[in-house]
C-alpha cells in the first residue's frame, strides 16, 4: 500500500513540474488562440495582434475558382503497380445528390451566404455563369448513404462544409465523409478510389483529371468541371511591406519585387491549390516549379513549408515573410487573432 | 504553454462532444489493436523464446525489423491495399475503425513478439531443467511459463498500448482523420497544427499525456497485484 502511495505521489510531482515549467514559459508562447473545439476556451485567451495584412487582393490573376467533379466508375483506374482495375466502387447516386444539392438554389445561397456573421465579408462568391441544378434529389437509401467527398483544406478549415453539409445530411438522410488534404493529394485519393466526388481548386490539375478520364459528367450538366463559386486568393505580407508589393502594377510585378529583393516567402510547397497558383505567379526566368530542385538556390528567401495553410500563416506571421493564401482562411485567421477556425 | 494547460483543463470541462467523439474513437483503437496483438505476439513469443527449431535465426531477425517500421510506411501499406483500387478493396474498409486498429496490430505485433522472445530466451534454459526434474507435462509447463512471465507481459502490454496511442502515421494514412468517425488525439493534433493552432495541439496533447498517465497506473497496480 506504501509502495502504491508513493507511486501516486511521484505520478503527481511529475505532473507538477510540468505545470510550473510550463506556466513559466507562457510569455514564449507564440500563438495564442481561439478555438473550435469550444467556445468556453477562447475567452480565456488573451490574443496577439497579427501584423500580416492583405497587401495586394482582386487581381482577375487571383481569382480562385472552385470546381466540383463527380468521379466516373469507368474510369482508367490503375492499382499500385499501374495494372488497371475494374470493378472499382463508386457512389454514383449520391455523388449525384449532393452535386444536385450544392448546386441548387437552398445550397448556392447557403454557401454564398456563409460566413458575413461571423467575419464580416462573405467569404466565397458564386460565378455568374455557373451550372444551377433543378433535379430531384431522391432519399438515401442504405447503399447510398454513404457519400465519399474528397476536398481541399480551404474549404473545410474556413467551416463552409461543417455548414453546408447538415443542411444536406438532415434534409436526405445521407452521411458525407470528408477527406481534407491539399488538392493534389484530395485528387490522388480519389483517383486510388477513395472518393464519389471531390470539390478542389486548381484549373490544371482538375483538367488533368478530367483529361485523364476520371471525371464523368452529371445527369444536366453540361462539363465535368463545375466550378460554381470562387474567392481571391490575396497576397500578404508584413505591413511594412518592404518589397513595395501595394504599388506594384499587378500581382505578378509584386511576385517579381519579392523574388529581385529577396525577401522571405513562405511556399505551401505541398501541391495544393494555393501552391499551384502560387507557382504560376513568380517570373518565369527563375524557374521555381513544385519540384524541390527548381528552387535549392532561393532557399535563403523562398521558404518551401511543406503544410497546412493555417501553420503557414503562422510562419508568416512570425518571420515576417509574404505569402500567398486563399481569402477566407486569412479572414478566419485574423479574426481568431493568429489561428483558423476549424 | 501555460495557456494550453488552461485550455486542456476547459476542453475536458466543457466536454466537447467533438472532443468525446475523439476521445472514444481513440480508446476504441489502442486498447483494441494493443489486446489484440498482445493475444497474438505472446504466445508466438513464448514459443520463440523457448523453443530451438531450424530457421529461427532467420525469424527473429526479421521480426526485430519488423518492430523498427515506421508507422506511416505501415500505413502507406494498408492504404494501398485496402484503396478502392487496392487487392482488398472489395471489404470497403478504407477509413474505417477496424482497419485501423488492422494497421496498429501489424505495427505492435513484433514489438510484443520481440519482447516476450528476449524475456522468454532469458528463463529458458533454467526452466527448461526445472520442469524436466519434477517431471511436468506440456499443460503444467505452460502454466508456469505464464505465471513466470506474468510480470513482463504487463509490461508489454503497456509498451504495445503506448506505441497505439502515441502513433500518428498508420491511423492517418487508413483513417483519413474523417471528423466524427475516424479522428483520433494524435490526428487532431496534426489537423490543429496545420490549422496553425498550436496551443489547442498542445492541449490535446496533454490529455492525451494524461490517460497514458492513469492506464499505466492502472496497468502498474495490477501488476503488483498479479505478481505477487
Amino acid at each position: 500500500m506504501k509502495k502504491t502511495l508513493a507511486m501516486l505521489l511521484c505520478a503527481a510531482m511529475v505532473t507538477g513540474m510540468f505545470a510550473t515549467t510550463a506556466f513559466a514559459s507562457s510569455a514564449d508562447s507564440a500563438s495564442t488562440e481561439a478555438t473550435s473545439a469550444s467556445s468556453a476556451v477562447s475567452e480565456a485567451e488573451d490574443g496577439i495582434v497579427v501584423n500580416t495584412t492583405i497587401l495586394m487582393e482582386a487581381d482577375d490573376a487571383m481569382i480562385n475558382n472552385y470546381s466540383l467533379l463527380a468521379v466516373n466508375p469507368e474510369a482508367p483506374f490503375v492499382d499500385a503497380d499501374e495494372n488497371p482495375v475494374e470493378d472499382v466502387y463508386v457512389n454514383t447516386v449520391g455523388a449525384d445528390a449532393l452535386i444536385n444539392w450544392l448546386l441548387s438554389e437552398e445550397g448556392e445561397d447557403a454557401a454564398a451566404n456563409y460566413g458575413y456573421e461571423e467575419y464580416g465579408s462573405y467569404l466565397f462568391y458564386l460565378k455568374d455563369e455557373r451550372p444551377v441544378s433543378e433535379a430531384e434529389i431522391p432519399e438515401a437509401t442504405e447503399e447510398t448513404k454513404l457519400i465519399r467527398l474528397s476536398t481541399t483544406t480551404s474549404v473545410n478549415d474556413s467551416g463552409l462544409l461543417g455548414y453546408l453539409l447538415p443542411m444536406f445530411e438532415e434534409k436526405y438522410g445521407y452521411e458525407v465523409e470528408v477527406y481534407s488534404a491539399g488538392t493534389g493529394k484530395s485528387i490522388a485519393n480519389a483517383k486510388m478510389g477513395n472518393a464519389d466526388l471531390i470539390l478542389v481548386h486548381s484549373k490544371s490539375q482538375e483538367e488533368a483529371f478530367v483529361e485523364a478520364g476520371f471525371a464523368r459528367i452529371v445527369d444536366g450538366m453540361e462539363t465535368e468541371r463545375l466550378t460554381y463559386m470562387y474567392n481571391y486568393f490575396v497576397l500578404c505580407g508584413p505591413s511594412e511591406d518592404p518589397a513595395g508589393v501595394k504599388d506594384a502594377e499587378d500581382v505578378k510585378a509584386a511576385f517579381a519585387a519579392i523574388a529581385e529583393g529577396k525577401y522571405p516567402f513562405i511556399s505551401r510547397g505541398d501541391k495544393s491549390g494555393t501552391h499551384t497558383k502560387e507557382l504560376s505567379l513568380w517570373p518565369e526566368d527563375l524557374g521555381i516549379t513544385d519540384e524541390a530542385e527548381s528552387f535549392a538556390d532561393y532557399t535563403d528567401w523562398y521558404i518551401s513549408a511543406n503544410a497546412g495553410m493555417g501553420a503557414c500563416l503562422v510562419m508568416a506571421e512570425e518571420q515576417g515573410a509574404y505569402i500567398l493564401t486563399d481569402k477566407a482562411t486569412f479572414l478566419t485567421f485574423v479574426a481568431n487573432d493568429g489561428v483558423v477556425e476549424g | 504553454m501555460g495557456s494550453a494547460i488552461t485550455k486542456a483543463i476547459l476542453l475536458i470541462l466543457s466536454a466537447d462532444r467533438e472532443l468525446l467523439n475523439i476521445l472514444g474513437t481513440t480508446a476504441r483503437v489502442s486498447l483494441t489493436s494493443s489486446l489484440i496483438a498482445l493475444l497474438i505476439g505472446v504466445p508466438i513469443g513464448i514459443l520463440l523464446g523457448s523453443s530451438r527449431f531450424p530457421g529461427k535465426g532467420v525469424i527473429t531477425v526479421i521480426n526485430r525489423t519488423l518492430m523498427g517500421m515506421p508507422p506511416v510506411v505501415c500505413g502507406l501499406l494498408f492504404y494501398l491495399l485496402f484503396s478502392g483500387v487496392g487487392p482488398f478493396r472489395g471489404l470497403k474498409l478504407l477509413f474505417t475503425v477496424p482497419i485501423m486498429i488492422i494497421a496498429q496490430v501489424a505495427l505492435i505485433t513484433p514489438i510484443v513478439i520481440g519482447n516476450m522472445e528476449t524475456y522468454v530466451a532469458g528463463i529458458a534454459g533454467p526452466f527448461r531443467e526445472t520442469c524436466q526434474g519434477l517431471g511436468f507435462g506440456i499443460g503444467k509447463r505452460l502454466r508456469l511459463m505464464l505465471n513466470e512471465c506474468a510480470y513482463s507481459i504487463f509490461f508489454v502490454y503497456l509498451l504495445a498500448f503506448a506505441r497505439a496511442i502515441a502513433e500518428v502515421g498508420a491511423v492517418s494514412m487508413v483513417g483519413g482523420a474523417i471528423a466524427w468517425k475516424t479522428n483520433v488525439m494524435t490526428t487532431a493534433i496534426m489537423q490543429y497544427t496545420n490549422m496553425g493552432s498550436f496551443t489547442l495541439g498542445i492541449a490535446l496533447g496533454i490529455i492525451l499525456m494524461s490517460i497514458s498517465l492513469i492506464v499505466n497506473i492502472t496497468i502498474s497496480l495490477m501488476q503488483r497485484r498479479f505478481s505477487q
